[in-house]
C-alpha cells in the first residue's frame, strides 16, 4: 500500500511536468501539440546513442533534452506559424492536424531507422529504504530532478519578470501586448521550455523503466490526459492533475491490472470533460 | 445591371424560385455524378477480378470510402470532429461478430443489431456535445478517448474479442460473402446507398439545418433552428454507417482484430482522404479514397514510409489545399466564370 503510493507520487511527479508541457503551450499559443510524445522518444534516441558512442550519462541527457528543447523552437518557427494567423477554434483545430502530422514523420522515421531502439538508463546502487520502503537509487533520482524541476518551475512563473510575462499572456494576450510583452517571443520560450520538459520526463522515466521507440503516441496521450483533467492551460491544474492520477494510476495497476488502469485514465479525462469541462483549476466555467 | 440589381428588381419570390430550381438542377448533377462512380467502381473488376489480392485491396477501398462518407456527414456537415471513426466501425464489426457467433443469431440480424448499438453511441456522443455544449476541440478529445478506451478493452476481453490475435468470424462463412468478386459488389450498393442517402438528406429540410448550422451556428440558432437535435440526427446517422460497413466488412473478412480500427490506421486516413476530396461535398470521399487505395497499392514498395507519407500529406493538405481537390476546382471553375462574365460585360 505505502509502496504503491509512493511509486504513484513518483510517477505523479513525472504525470505533472508532461502535463505542464503540454497545458503552456495550449495557454500560450492556443496550440494543442500532438507531436509532444514523438518529440520526447526523439530525445530519448538521442540519449541514447550518445551513451552507447561513449558521452558520458550527464552529457548525454543534456544534449537529448536540447534536441527536444530544438525541435519545440523548430515546430514554433516553422510549421506553426500559418496556425498562428488564425485564431480560436480554428486555430487549435489547425495546430491539432498538423502536429499530428508531424508525429506521424517523426515516428515514421524513427521506427523505420531505429525499429528496436530502447532507452533504458540504469542507475546503480543499493535500494534505499522510505517509510520502510525499499526504493530504487533510480527512481529516488528520477523524483529528485522532477522536484528540483517542479520547484524551479513554479519559481519561474511566480518569481522572474519573464514566468510572469508568460502568464500574462496566456491570461490575455492583448493585455499583455499593451504591457510591453511580446507574444512571439514568449512562444518562442515556452515552445523550448515544453521541448525541454517533456524531454526531461522521458529521462527520467526510461530511469525506472524502459522507453520503447513507439512510445511517441502513449506520452501524448498521457499528456493530454494530465492536461484535461488539469483544465488546459491550467499550470497549477496540470501538476495537481499529474499527482492525482500518478496516484491513481499506481495504485490501480497494483490492485487491478495494467489495461483497467489505461481505462480509468481515459475515463478520468471523459469525465472532467464532461463534469467539469474547465479541470480542477480552469478559467472558464 | 449587376446580379443584386436584378434580383432586387425581381424581388424575393423570384429568388426563391431560382433557388429552387438551382436545387433541382444540383441534385441531378449529384445524381449523375453517383451514376458515373457506380458504373466506374463496377466496371472495376472486368481488369482486377482475376486476382484475389487486388479484389481485397479494392474491397477495403469501399470499405473506406463508406467511413468517409460517415465521417464527411457527421464532421463535414455539421462541425462536430468524431476521432472515433474507426472505434465506431469496430463497435459494428465486434458486435456483429460476437452476437452472431455467440449467440447463434442469425448474421444479417446481428448486423442490424450490430448497426443499432452504433447509431445509439454515435448519437450518444452527438447528445452529451449538445448538452455539455461542447466545442470542436473537447468533443475531438471526448471521442478520442473512446476510441482509446475502445481499443484497450478489445484488447483486455480476450475471452469475448480474442484480443491482440484477434477473431476468427465464422458467421457468413459459407455463404457469397466469402466469394472473390460478390463481396464487392455488396460494398459498392453500400456505398451508393450512402451517396444517395446523403444527397437526399442535404436535399431536404435536415440538409438546409446543416448548412445553415455549418455556415454560421449562432445564426442558425436565432432563426430557430434546433442545432442540437440535427447534431444529434447526424451522430445517428453517421454512427449507424459505420457500424454497418464495420460490420458488413467483418463477415465479408472473416478476421478482425483490434489494429483494424485504430486511431492511427482508420481515423487519420479517413480525415486525410476526405480533406483530400473536398470537405462536406458528395463526391470527396469517393476520390480521396480511391485515390489514397491507388497511390497505397503504386507505393507498396515503400509501405515503410506510409506514416511518413501521411503525415506529410496531412501537414501539406491542410496548408496548401484546406478546401481539397473538388473545392480548388469549383472554386477555379467559378473564378473562370466570373472572369469571363466581367470581360463580356
Amino acid at each position: 500500500m505505502t509502496a504503491a503510493i509512493l511509486d504513484g507520487i513518483v510517477l505523479g511527479l513525472q504525470f505533472g511536468i508532461l502535463g505542464v508541457g503540454l497545458t503552456i503551450m495550449y495557454g500560450l499559443g492556443g496550440v494543442l501539440n500532438l507531436a509532444y510524445g514523438s518529440m520526447a522518444v526523439v530525445a530519448a534516441v538521442v540519449v541514447s546513442f550518445s551513451m552507447r558512442s561513449g558521452l558520458p550519462a550527464g552529457l548525454a541527457v543534456l544534449l537529448g533534452i536540447l534536441t527536444a528543447a530544438g525541435i519545440g523552437l523548430a515546430l514554433n518557427l516553422t510549421i506553426l506559424k500559418p496556425v498562428y494567423r488564425r485564431q480560436g477554434e480554428a486555430r487549435v483545430l489547425l495546430s491539432l492536424i498538423l502536429t499530428i502530422g508531424v508525429a506521424f514523420i517523426i515516428d515514421g522515421f524513427l521506427v523505420w531507422r531505429f525499429p528496436i531502439e530502447v532507452l533504458s538508463l540504469s542507475i546503480g546502487g543499493n535500494p534505499v529504504l522510505i517509510l520502510g520502503v525499499p526504493m530504487r537509487t533510480g527512481s529516488l533520482l528520477a523524483s529528485a530532478i522532477t522536484l528540483l524541476t517542479g520547484g524551479a518551475l513554479i519559481f519561474f512563473f511566480r518569481a522572474t519578470v519573464t514566468g510572469r510575462a508568460v502568464r500574462s499572456v496566456i491570461q490575455d494576450e492583448v493585455g499583455a501586448q499593451l504591457c510591453g510583452v511580446n507574444p512571439a517571443t514568449t512562444r518562442t520560450l515556452i515552445f523550448t521550455l515544453s521541448g525541454a520538459l517533456v524531454g526531461l520526463v522521458v529521462v527520467m522515466q526510461s530511469m525506472t523503466s524502459p522507453v520503447p521507440i513507439s512510445a511517441g503516441f502513449e506520452i501524448t496521450i498521457l499528456a493530454l490526459i494530465v492536461t484535461v483533467v488539469g483544465g488546459l492551460g491550467s499550470i497549477r491544474g496540470a501538476m495537481l492533475a499529474g499527482l492525482i492520477l500518478g496516484v491513481v494510476h499506481a495504485m490501480s495497476s497494483f490492485y487491478i491490472g495494467s489495461y483497467i488502469t489505461t481505462i480509468i485514465l481515459l475515463a478520468a479525462a471523459a469525465f472532467t470533460i464532461l463534469l467539469r469541462p474547465s479541470g480542477l483549476f480552469g478559467k472558464h466555467a | 445591371m449587376t446580379t443584386e440589381d436584378v434580383n432586387s428588381v425581381s424581388g424575393t419570390s423570384g429568388v426563391l424560385r431560382g433557388r429552387r430550381k438551382d436545387r433541382r438542377v444540383s441534385n441531378l448533377v449529384a445524381l449523375t455524378s453517383i451514376a458515373v462512380a457506380g458504373i466506374v467502381l463496377a466496371l472495376l473488376p472486368i481488369w482486377i477480378g482475376d486476382s484475389r489480392s487486388h479484389m481485397s485491396v479494392a474491397i477495403s477501398g469501399l470499405l473506406f470510402v463508406c467511413y468517409a462518407i460517415a465521417f464527411n456527414l457527421i464532421f463535414g456537415s455539421t462541425g462536430q470532429l468524431f476521432l472515433a471513426v474507426g472505434a465506431l466501425a469496430g463497435v459494428g464489426a465486434y458486435a456483429s461478430a460476437i452476437i452472431s457467433d455467440r449467440l447463434g443469431v442469425p448474421f444479417p440480424l446481428a448486423m442490424m443489431l450490430a448497426t443499432g448499438l452504433s447509431m445509439l453511441i454515435g448519437g450518444g456522443f452527438s447528445w452529451i456535445a449538445v448538452r455539455r455544449s461542447l466545442d470542436i476541440i473537447f468533443t475531438g478529445i471526448v471521442t478520442l478517448v473512446f476510441s482509446l478506451a475502445f481499443d484497450n478493452i478489445l484488447l483486455g476481453q480476450r475471452d469475448l474479442t480474442g484480443g491482440e490475435t484477434g477473431l476468427v468470424v465464422e458467421a457468413g462463412s459459407d455463404t457469397f460473402l466469402r466469394q472473390q468478386i460478390p463481396p464487392y459488389y455488396v460494398f459498392l450498393g453500400l456505398v451508393l446507398i450512402y451517396l444517395v442517402g446523403y444527397v437526399l438528406l442535404h436535399s431536404s429540410h435536415i440538409g438546409w439545418a446543416f448548412r445553415a448550422l455549418r455556415d454560421d451556428r449562432m445564426a442558425a440558432e436565432l432563426t430557430g433552428i434546433d442545432v442540437s437535435r440535427y447534431r444529434i440526427y447526424a451522430g445517428v446517422i453517421g454512427g449507424g454507417m459505420l457500424g454497418l460497413a464495420g460490420a458488413l466488412w467483418a463477415h465479408v473478412e472473416g478476421f478482425i482484430s483490434p489494429a483494424t480500427f485504430t486511431f492511427i490506421h482508420v481515423d487519420v486516413p479517413v480525415l486525410l482522404m476526405v480533406v483530400f476530396g473536398g470537405l462536406g461535398m458528395l463526391m470527396g470521399p469517393v476520390i480521396g479514397s480511391a485515390f489514397f487505395t491507388y497511390m497505397g497499392e503504386v507505393l507498396a514498395a515503400f509501405s515503410h514510409l506510409r506514416l511518413i507519407g501521411e503525415g506529410t500529406m496531412l501537414i501539406v493538405l491542410f496548408l496548401l489545399l484546406p478546401k481539397g481537390i473538388l473545392g480548388a476546382l469549383r472554386s477555379g471553375a467559378s473564378g473562370l466564370r466570373r472572369r469571363r462574365q466581367t470581360s463580356k460585360r
